[in-house]
This record gives structure tokens, C-alpha cells and sequence, in this order.
């Protein structure tokens, strides 16, 4: 009798270990599910994009933000495979991702570099798109930076450096900003930046735009001819070439205009729910929201690759 | 309802079912340890001999987790003393208290921490006459360890003074002990065993540390936060070999110290 007993129970447990099994499997394979990785500098308008979708299509979307490289080896490294990947440079997608990751992505927006800061920092007061280095190299101004190693935003800092450099005709000052920063200010990812700024231990950053204004910081727009957001300076950005000493190798990086990458990546668990996500995204509804949030959209998503869903490619002809 | 199946029967039931489920749980937390060590141990030890940056991060997560388990030693013995014997007012309250940083998500515990104790804070204008930041360095690293890890300690090392019966302090006493003396020659030996574990737990809590110890501190870079930098930056295969020789490395003070522990410190009969 207490055998039987035991058996049920034990039948039961496994039963309900099943189930428990069972649940996230069974929501896995619904079709009203749509898993979105995406750029720290994307998330706030990314998450505006999918609550908007989800109202709309009953869809249940679920969003991952980090460092845009980070997401990118969560694909090839440890195999978790989203169905929409959203990253602030669309080189991470060649350099990581395509071709045994994803086949094609498409450039959907821009962005651009500013100097941003709150009302307590050092200088507020003054600083203005004319005097902005100036007030980064006075001594007692706190400058953070990412690591160029580990996000865009790090390596585009520099860059922006560098073009300041040739811009306002200063040599010499490219190393002084980048020297502004030591070791110990230097973060992974530009999120973590701004929470240093808003706790008051750094004075200034530069960031993207779109960051600056999802964190309601202060910012100063920098000259297009420098803050990386201009298609017509692309030849005058290629100018700053960045190389970025890592452990076991250098890699240089030229200056380019940002543009955001996305795509559906291979063997993504819901790739038809992702790709009309996509749709609706870079779509009018999906550019305006991502305008109003400082983001860039093209008016017209570029494919690069020759897989994209034929409904995607048709949709945007 | 009542059964009357032999004793013998359900004795060795109740055996194979204690050692199938300790099995199950040792197999759950061994697994991935093993998965780790021998998949990138050799590999991790390899890169001991020509990777000074990791050399660097595995020695200041020593240093710094050393210190933050000595600093609360010395200052949560006492606490725990108190706590343990009823001599705190609203004890419970108190204990309560100590649980919440467990609480906290890290990274919350790393924004918390700069909050309170960044320059923009009164106590950081009081650190920074002493020369001292939380931010970016060796301060902000121990303080996020000591803030994650302190509690574990201080409830271990309670309940390790509460198992040593008052009553020989009170014979202490009689013989001429002040209280602080008394505590001293026989709790604290009696409780040391306890004591000890405490801290091992402690010591190897602040080693695993990450959310609020990159908050606070990216650079220089302990251990943990070396291995998220190389996963991000260079892939699996360059994280885990800083992860594996973290803990082969620490396997060496924790068998140590359990080994310590074991060999009956102080006299207390082994249990």
C-alpha cells in the first residue's frame, strides 16, 4: 500500500516536471511570440515599438538589452537564438553574425554623437557646441567614456575625437580628450555611463542622442561635421581611423555615419512573428515612434544579403 | 490510514531515498563545475604562465575578497555575539535588516552603493578626505563584496555563538571574567569551527561577486568581471579559462580551511 503510494507520487512528480517542461516549450512553438534582443542604445525605443506591436497583434514579445557585441556572441557562443536582433552598428553584423548566424540584416536608422551631462555637473552652466572640448579638458571636469574593446559607442568616442581633432584645427587633441579619461572611468557599454553621470561621478560622457534624451540628460549636439549622424560627411568621417589595442590583436576602426542594424538571425524560433515585427518597425508606425525617440529611422530599410523573407522585401520595394 | 509495513522496509526506504536525493543535488551542483573545469581548466591554468591580466585580476579578487572578509570578521563577530545572545534591542528587527542586502538584485545593490557612497553623496565627500572612491577602484570592489557577502556572515557566525550554551561564559564570570572577556576565552573558541565556516562562506561569496562589484568598479577588473569582458569581447572559449582557474585556484583556500575547520579547532568535541 505505502509502495503504491509511492509510485503515485513519484508518477505525479514526473507528471507535473513534464508539465513544468512542457509550459515554455509549448509557448515556444506558438506563433504569438516574438523574442527581441537590442542594443542598450535601442531599448528604450525598441520597448515602445513592442508594446505598440503587441496591443495591436496579441503578440507576446519579450526584450533582452545589452552591449551590442554581448547580444551578438549570446547567438554564436552560447546558441540562444532570439528572433529579432537590434544592434547599434550594423558592422557587428558581418564582423559576427553573417554568414553562420544570420544571412541578412537590414540598415534601418541612424543616430549621433553628443555631449551630455546634467545640471549638476561641472561647467553646465557654460558649455555649448562651440566650447565643448574646452570644457572636457579642464582639469577638474569628470569625462567617462566605454571601452572601445567592448561597445561602438566606445570606439566612436574616439573617432569623434579624432575628427575634432582635424576639425578645429587643434593637434594634439585627440590624445588629450582620450587622456581625460583613465582607466578607472572607463565602462563596459554607454547604460552603464549614464548611471555614473546621474549619480554624480562623472561631469560629462559622450553618447548617443537617442540615450541622452531616453535618460532625460542635458546634451549639447556636437558640428554634424564630427558627431558621426550625417550621411553627406561620410567621406570626412573615414578620416579618423581608431585602432583599439586588445589582448591578442589590434583592431582599427574607420570613422563611418552610425547606422543601426536588424535582422532576423538563422534558426530563430519564431523567424515569421520576427519578421512582422520587422515590418511593422521599419514601417511609418514604427519609424515615427522611433523618431520620437531621438532615433534616426531611414525612410527606407537597406537589405544587405539574399535571404530576406520575400514579404519583408516586397513590403519595403 | 495506518500500514504496518516491517520497520526494517521502511528504514531502508527512507535510507535510499536520503543518499538518492543528496546524490541529485550534489550531481546538480557538481555538473556544471565539472563541465567547466574540464572543458577549460587545462586551458586556464596554461594561460596562468602569459596572461599578466589575468594573472592581475585573480590576485586583486584575493586581496580584496581577503580584506572584505577580515573587515567583517572584526566588526560582524561582535554583532553577531550580540544578536545571538539577545543583547541588541528589536533584535529581530535588526536580524531582519541584515538580510535584505540578500535581497537585492546585485546590480541594484551596486546602484544603492554608489548612491550612498558616491562623490555626490555626503559619505563620499567624507571617503574622499581620506583619499578614497568608490568608483573605478580597490574601496568600491571590497564594499560591494563586504555588502553582497557581510549578511551571510553575520547569520552563519549567530547561529555558531548561539549553539555555545551561555552558561559557561556565566562560569567565566564567577571566576572573575569581565563580559567581553568571558565572550572572548569561551565563546569564541567554542564557536570557532562555526566561525571559520562563516567566513569560508563569506570569502568565497565576494570571489564570485559581478553585478555590484561592475558598477561600481569595471577597472581595474577582478576575475569575475575580467571573464564577462572576455566573453563579450573574444567569445566562450576566452571566458572560460578565466572562470576555471578561479576555481581551481579557490578550491585551494576552501580545502584548506574546511580541512582547518574538520581537524577539531579550539577543543569543541567534532560533532
Amino acid at each position: 500500500m505505502r509502495r503504491l503510494r509511492a509510485l503515485a507520487a513519484l508518477a505525479l512528480l514526473t507528471a507535473s516536471a513534464r508539465s513544468a517542461e512542457a509550459a515554455p516549450l509549448g509557448a515556444r512553438a506558438s506563433a504569438d511570440t516574438v523574442v527581441v534582443y537590442a542594443a542598450a542604445s535601442l531599448a528604450v525605443p525598441i520597448r515602445a515599438a513592442l508594446d505598440t506591436f503587441a496591443r495591436r497583434t496579441g503578440t507576446v514579445v519579450l526584450q533582452e538589452n545589452g552591449a551590442s557585441l554581448e547580444l551578438a556572441r549570446r547567438i554564436t557562443e552560447l546558441h540562444r537564438v532570439p528572433d529579432v536582433i537590434a544592434l547599434a552598428d550594423e558592422e557587428v553584423f558581418p564582423k559576427l553574425l553573417v554568414p553562420r548566424a544570420a544571412s541578412w540584416y537590414a540598415r534601418f536608422a541612424r543616430n549621433r554623437m553628443v555631449l551630455a551631462y546634467t545640471s549638476r555637473s561641472d561647467g553646465a552652466a557654460g558649455v555649448t557646441s562651440a566650447n565643448w572640448y574646452r570644457v572636457l579638458l579642464r582639469p577638474e571636469v569628470r569625462v567617462g567614456r566605454s571601452d572601445p574593446a567592448m561597445a561602438p559607442v566606445g570606439y566612436r568616442t574616439l573617432a569623434v575625437y579624432r575628427l575634432a581633432e582635424r576639425f578645429y584645427r587643434a593637434p594634439g587633441l585627440a590624445a588629450h580628450l582620450e587622456a581625460r579619461t583613465p582607466l578607472a572611468l572607463i565602462r563596459p557599454n554607454a547604460s552603464e555611463l549614464v548611471a555614473l553621470l546621474q549619480a554624480g561621478e562623472l561631469d560629462y560622457i559622450v553618447d548617443y542622442e537617442s540615450l541622452a534624451r531616453a535618460n532625460h540628460l542635458r546634451y549639447v549636439r556636437l558640428p554634424m561635421e564630427i558627431d558621426l549622424g550625417d550621411p553627406a560627411h561620410a567621406a570626412q568621417y573615414a578620416r579618423a581611423s581608431v585602432r583599439v589595442a586588445r589582448r591578442t590583436d589590434t583592431v582599427t576602426y574607420t570613422g563611418a555615419p552610425i547606422v543601426y542594424g536588424i535582422g532576423v538571425p538563422r534558426g530563430a524560433p519564431h523567424a515569421a512573428a520576427g519578421a512582422r515585427f520587422l515590418a511593422f518597425l521599419l514601417g511609418p508606425d514604427g519609424r515615427a515612434l522611433l523618431g520620437a525617440h531621438a532615433i534616426d529611422a531611414l525612410s527606407r530599410p537597406e537589405f544587405v544579403g539574399d535571404s530576406v523573407p520575400a514579404a519583408l522585401r516586397s513590403a519595403f520595394r | 490510514m495506518t500500514t504496518h509495513a516491517p520497520v526494517r522496509v521502511s528504514h531502508r526506504a527512507a535510507t535510499a531515498g536520503v543518499v538518492a536525493g543528496s546524490l541529485l543535488l550534489l550531481l546538480l551542483l557538481a555538473l556544471p563545475i565539472a563541465t567547466l573545469v574540464l572543458r577549460s581548466g587545462l586551458a586556464g591554468l596554461g594561460q596562468l604562465g602569459v596572461d599578466a591580466e589575468l594573472r592581475g585580476a585573480l590576485w586583486l579578487t584575493a586581496q580584496t575578497a581577503t580584506l572584505a572578509t577580515l573587515i567583517t570578521v572584526v566588526l560582524g563577530t561582535p554583532l553577531a555575539y550580540l544578536l545571538a545572545r539577545d543583547k541588541l534591542p528589536a533584535a529581530p528587527i535588526v536580524g531582519a535588516l541584515l538580510d535584505l542586502p540578500l535581497l537585492l538584485p546585485h546590480p541594484v545593490a551596486g546602484m544603492a552603493l554608489l548612491l550612498a557612497f558616491g562623490r555626490a553623496s555626503p559619505a563620499g565627500v567624507a571617503l574622499a578626505a581620506f583619499g578614497l572612491a568608490v568608483v573605478g577602484s580597490r574601496t568600491g570592489i571590497v564594499l560591494a563584496m563586504l555588502f553582497v557577502a557581510a549578511p551571510l556572515y553575520v547569520s552563519a557566525a549567530r547561529e555558531a555563538i548561539a549553539r555555545v550554551d551561555p552558561r559557561y561564559e556565566s562560569v567565566a564570570r564567577t571566576l572573575g571574567d569581565s563580559s567581553v572577556r568571558a565572550a572572548w576565552r569561551v565563546t569564541r573558541p567554542l564557536a570557532g569551527r562555526g566561525l571559520l565556516a562563516a567566513a569560508v562562506v563569506m570569502w568565497a561569496r565576494s570571489v564570485s561577486e559581478f553585478g555590484a562589484i561592475v558598477i561600481l568598479t569595471y577597472n581595474p577588473k577582478v576575475a569575475s568581471v575580467l571573464s564577462y569582458d572576455r566573453f563579450t569581447g573574444e567569445g566562450l572559449d576566452a571566458a572560460l579559462p578565466v572562470a576555471a582557474v578561479l576555481v581551481i585556484l579557490a578550491l585551494v583556500p576552501l580545502l584548506v580551511l574546511r580541512t582547518l575547520r574538520a581537524s577539531a579547532v579550539s577543543g569543541e568535541p567534532a560533532r
